[in-house]
């Protein structure tokens, strides 16, 4: 009896065990696959060929951009195909970032150029891992800290929240800002990682238009 | 024919961790892991007399190439960093004070100043420590760039052993 005891209670320590390692292993992996995927995603930086200055070079350059649905300030749900037909500049930003900051007026004066030809700019909040989806509070005041910038900045262009959970597909997010140029036909034809100029920024916005 | 079950049995449940336990290499490859911004230098661990408030001086790195805002940024958007410890481990924090940032400007627009801290730098943290020995979790929130891009803000512990006499 005493015996048949000892055996159940190693029997059960052992399935504990094996339950356990089983599940941290499970998690593991899954953490391991959304890291393989954002970094499979990954834009990495290129020298040119030709001797110009190095450039992005994205999985996703020549492929269509993930879709995606995200509320405006207004909790309008936006969707990417909402602007198929024209040339896009997905820029992914943060209010922390300084450097978004000085590129936002470049962006306003570029957009207000170039939306007479068919050319938008679609921004995206992409605030990081400090503001979790279920932290109603600090999900308020991001809104609210978006808002004004946007009314500060006079942003006459599309402004979306809650850009982290396309992290993965967009290749990490993990820096900012980032930015996409897709043509009309929602195809990647150009990324940027980091502030640049207002020159290269027109430059991508042109390619974008196909000019 | 009993034991051999049982032997079977045994076989295959370490089979099976074993098998649980292999990872697949033969996938794309992680890039190597990212060195954090910030890096707690000392102390470890420092002795105070209990119950009275004493300077404690916390020492910082920040990576080559990095900046990160200063306590006092000249914006309000940009996040500030902050040096905190969670109430009830026997350890209170009076005050810190921050040293001054000094001012920076990125390359894409000089007109635009920042305050930063860069390299070396060091908190003079007034703690209160009651009797005995406390492992304080502190926290340094902090959100660092480098000349073109900033990192998400980042909270790093901060583990020292503050022994009160």
């Amino acid at each position: 009896m005493k015996r048949n005891t000892v055996v159940l209670g190693v029997t059960m320590a052992l399935l504990a065990l094996f339950a356990w390692a089983g599940w941290a292993n499970w998690i593991w992996r899954q953490q391991r696959a959304e890291q393989l995927l954002a970094n499979a995603a990954k834009a990495t930086l290129v020298p040119d060929a030709n001797g110009g200055s190095p450039h992005y070079d994205s999985p996703l350059q020549g492929k269509p951009a993930p879709s995606f649905a995200l509320e405006d300030l207004s909790g309008h749900k936006v969707q990417l195909e909402n602007f198929r037909g024209k040339a896009i500049l997905l820029n992914f930003w943060a209010t922390w970032c300084g450097p978004c900051r000085i590129e936002t007026p470049w962006l306003v004066e570029l957009r207000n150029q170039y939306a007479a030809q068919g050319f938008e700019v679609v921004g995206i909040s992409t605030e990081g891992e400090d503001l979790k989806p279920d932290d109603k509070a600090g999900q308020a005041r991001q809104h609210d800290a978006v808002k004004k910038f946007v009314e500060i900045m006079k942003v006459p262009y599309p402004m979306l929240l809650g850009g982290d959970v396309l992290a993965q597909t967009y290749g990490g997010l993990d820096s900012m800002p980032t930015s996409f140029y897709l043509d009309k036909n929602g195809v990647v034809v150009a990324v940027q990682l980091g502030i640049t100029s207002k020159a290269e920024i027109e430059a991508s916005i042109l390619k974008a238009m196909g000019k | 024919m009993n034991r051999r079950m049982i032997f079977a049995v045994a076989i295959l449940f370490f089979a099976a961790t074993a098998w649980a336990q292999f990872i697949n290499e033969h996938g794309p490859q992680l890039q190597p892991g990212k060195t954090a911004a910030v890096e707690f230098l000392a102390p470890d661990q420092v002795s105070v007399p209990a119950a009275k408030p004493t300077k404690v001086l916390l020492h910082f790195r920040v990576q080559p190439g990095l900046h990160i805002n200063s306590h006092t940024p000249h914006d309000e958007f940009l996040i500030p960093t902050v040096f905190s410890i969670p109430d009830g481990k026997g350890v209170r924090l009076e005050s810190v004070s921050y040293p001054p940032g000094r001012d920076f400007v990125l390359p894409a627009d000089p007109t635009k100043k920042l305050n930063v801290y860069t390299g070396y730098f060091v908190l003079d943290a007034l703690l209160v420590a009651a009797p005995g020995e406390h492992v304080v979790e502190a926290k340094l929130r902090f959100q660092a760039c480098d000349q073109s891009q900033c990192m998400p803000p980042k909270t790093i512990p901060i583990t020292v052993v503050v022994t009160g006499k």
